[in-house]
């Protein structure tokens, strides 16, 4: 749980002739981490060549994904279930290439149309543009000594023009002016360099005979029908999408896979007649990993080569990449969702603790801490009951599983700590811009319903005792939280070079740390509290705290040189006091909560401008708690997360590791042919 | 009279750490912000990544607001 899997390195050597069975075995385990062979590794090895098969599947693969693209097939369309041997029997009978030849004839003409249809469309434009000016279509070409330039204009070029040759004007602010200057040969780049004056630019002329608007007619007709035929070309894709998308997704998958089989040999080492196998397997399995491959493949024979534990020293003897070993993090249902924020910071490394673990216990305690508020919790609750039902996204998922939990410590925190639902307090009379739920509601007796619980416990107005408790308490849970931090890495060192190393590296930042937190808790008790220590006392603290301190700052001064010692000093007590933003942040949420509820009770209560003013007010009300509720999930679960990645695992956390990737089917559910006997 | 001085100054003290402080976290934040959406530009994935390093410089302004609370719960207690 908060170690990653242990792992042995297997060495599996065959005949050639039987690596595709051996292949299969390898994906059937799911549990081989392949280790790629480097070139000049071992002498007298080369790298396998990919399997015959290969190149025709990777072709297919590729005819079947352009076919997928056209038709809009995806990953998102709904299939029904193909079993494997039916959908291997179809592609070794050339099924991929009978349905490209039939989905190609319909898609070609579907392309075809679709540019004919664009190049008519171009054609209408400029058509439409011509119509304003009166002249026919033939007349624009066909001359020997004169030219024709058309095109838009910004400004009128007529008076610029004038002397040159005849020139057709056509203002129109709406779609551009338009021109159409007929000029000598030799006089054309004189005229084009005035009309470039005035902002031209050309229009070809569609070729063409009689007047524009026939013309345009004659296009538009072409258009219809063209339309026409595109929609019936629609309708025959859309029976193709609906015929061929079970087969074309399933054999994307199955093409996918064979690809990816028929290129592992390039991965490993092969002699004329043998092939070599390195690779990562979780020690528990080893031994059934080997006799799977031995028994389920003739010829075959696996070696285990070692148990690898959390010693660096153990990887020094080996090879270069056997070095890293794969990280396989063991997590149960529900923590596997927080694996998130770990791999947010990096994948854990072999050799030292997963804390991904204590963060699926603390992440939710500090979101519920800071939300701190029953009526906010509720929406969290469902909200996450709801993500946890439906949602298939892993991402998703793990939110849902934050806000779930997180909503339920809110509830409780809202409930026993701060006593609040929607920004209001449970009991008590209103005071100055406060409300309480018992004088809204009227309930005169709901004090008498809490009685039970302890003095000054948050239902009433929060007093100075009680904010000052829990600042308090916000340290003291960051306190825990640190120390956990702290053993951590000497635990992590401890594992990798022994405990007498570990703890000269990492033992110093403890203490130093212990030291700190005595002697701050002596100084802060006699400054902001009113009930200072006895002298004798408060002096013991100081002592004892200063002591242990300086022999951490000793250690680490030793270890890590004296310019560290001297920032970490100042950067201990920010982490510490960096803890109380758990209830700051809650605070602050109150206070606008307050503040907001102030102005839209207001307005209901104080009945300013009619049924219609009650109306706003219950609006405006919606909105803000709308808007609290949705900056509680921002600034909560974004605080939160940090006080993980921040605060706690930068005492310990190294991470840079390899994520464990066996070799595996990677499946959807439509084609395994166990899925198939169930549905 | 001395003793509403001294609320009035608590209040104001309260006030400038959170205001000071804010000014403070907003300059980190602001450099921050700009690299991030940079960031996210280029690869959505670091999205993440990058909302954690804007809610760096926010521990600036929240020990202004745990000064301001002192100030306006806690010490009034001992005036």
């Amino acid at each position: 749980m908060f170690l990653p899997e242990s792992m042995s390195r297997i060495v599996i050597v065959g005949a050639n002739s039987y690596i595709d069975e051996t292949t299969e075995v390898l994906y059937d385990l799911e549990s081989i981490h392949l280790i790629d062979q480097t070139v000049d590794a071992d002498e007298g090895f080369t790298l396998g060549t990919p399997r015959p098969y290969s190149p025709k599947a990777a072709e297919r693969l590729l005819k079947v994904r352009a076919m997928e693209k056209d038709l809009g097939i995806n990953k998102h369309t709904k299939t029904q279930p193909i079993s494997e041997s039916e959908i291997r029997s179809q592609i070794t009978s050339d099924g991929v290439e009978n349905v490209e030849s039939e989905v190609r004839v319909v898609l070609d003409k579907r392309n075809d149309l679709n540019q004919r249809i664009t190049e008519l469309n171009a054609k209408k434009k400029s058509l439409e543009l011509l119509s304003r000016l009166p002249i026919d279509l033939d007349m624009y070409s066909g001359y020997k000594s004169i030219v024709s330039i058309v095109g838009s204009v910004e400004k009128d070029p007529t008076q610029a023009l004038a002397g040159l040759g005849e020139v057709f004007y056509s203002p129109d602010k709406k779609n551009g002016n338009l021109v159409a200057v007929f000029v000598k040969n030799e006089d054309k780049s004189k005229a084009q360099s005035i009309l470039s004056e005035n902002g031209f630019s050309e229009i070809s002329v569609p070729e063409g005979t009689g007047p524009v608007n026939e013309a345009l007619m004659s296009v538009n007709n072409q258009l219809d029908t063209y339309n026409k035929e595109l929609e019936v070309i629609q309708k025959e894709t859309e029976v193709l999408f609906e015929r061929y998308k079970h087969f074309l997704r399933a054999s994307d998958e199955e093409l996918t896979m064979d690809a990816e089989k028929g290129t592992l040999p390039i991965r490993i080492a092969t002699t004329k007649y043998t092939f070599v196998i390195d690779a990562w397997v979780p020690t528990p399995k080893v031994e059934s990993v080997k006799s799977t491959i031995e028994s389920k493949v003739i010829g075959t024979y696996v070696e285990i080569e070692e148990n690898r534990g959390r010693r660096e020293a153990e990887a020094d003897n080996v090879e270069d990449r056997f070095k890293t070993v794969p990280t396989k993090m063991t997590h149960g249902r529900i923590t596997k969702h927080f694996e998130y924020p770990t791999k947010m910071m990096s994948v854990p490394k072999y050799q030292e603790v997963d804390p991904t673990t204590l963060i699926a216990i603390f992440l939710p305690i500090f979101f519920g801490l800071m939300v701190g508020d029953v009526g906010y919790a509720i929406p969290f609750i469902i909200l996450g009951a709801y993500g946890l039902k439906f949602a298939k996204n892993p991402d998703w998922r793990a939110i849902a599983t934050v806000l779930f939990f997180g909503g339920i410590w809110a509830a409780i925190f809202g409930f026993f700590f701060f006593g609040e639902a929607l920004g209001m307090h449970f009991v008590g009379e209103p005071e100055g811009v406060e409300y309480t739920w018992q004088s809204l509601l009227g309930l005169e007796n709901l004090d008498k319903a809490f009685s039970w619980l302890a003095d000054g416990h948050g239902v009433h107005k929060i007093g100075a005792a009680y904010v000052g408790f829990l600042l308090k308490l916000s340290v003291y849970i960051g306190l825990v939280h640190l120390t956990i931090g702290y053993l951590l890495a000497i635990y992590n060192k401890s594992i990798q070079y022994g405990f007498k190393h570990g703890f000269m590296e990492k033992g110093g930042a403890f203490l130093t740390f212990a030291g700190l937190v005595i002697v701050c808790y002596a100084v802060a008790t006699n400054l902001v509290t009113s009930s200072p220590l006895p002298n004798d006392l408060y002096l013991g603290f100081i002592g004892v705290g200063a002591v242990i301190m300086i022999i951490g700052l000793i250690i680490n001064a030793k270890e890590e040189g004296v310019m560290k010692v001297v920032i970490e000093l100042p950067d201990t007590v920010g982490n510490i006091l960096s803890y109380t933003r758990l209830v700051a942040i809650g605070m602050s949420k109150a206070g606008m909560a307050l503040a907001f509820n102030y102005i839209a009770i207001g307005m209901i209560a104080g009945g300013i401008g009619g049924i219609p003013g009650i109306i706003v007010g219950f609006v405006a009300f919606t909105f803000f708690q709308l808007m609290i509720w949705t900056l509680a999930i921002m600034s909560a679960g974004l605080h939160a997360l940090r006080l993980q990645l921040v605060e706690f695992m930068i005492r310990f956390y190294e991470g840079d590791g390899i994520e464990f990737t066996p070799l595996k089917i990677k499946r959807n559910k439509l084609l395994s042919n166990k899925n198939v006997k169930e549905a | 009279m001395a003793e509403g001085i001294g609320l009035g100054l608590m209040a104001v003290g309260a006030g400038l750490a959170v205001g000071l402080a804010g000014l403070g976290t907003g300059m980190a934040q602001k450099d921050i912000g700009a690299a991030a959406v940079g960031a996210i530009t280029e690869d959505p994935k670091m999205m993440g990544k990058a909302l954690m390093f804007m809610v760096l410089p926010e521990t600036v302004v929240i020990f202004g607001l745990v000064i301001a609370i002192l100030a306006l719960f806690v010490l009034p207690g001992q005036l």
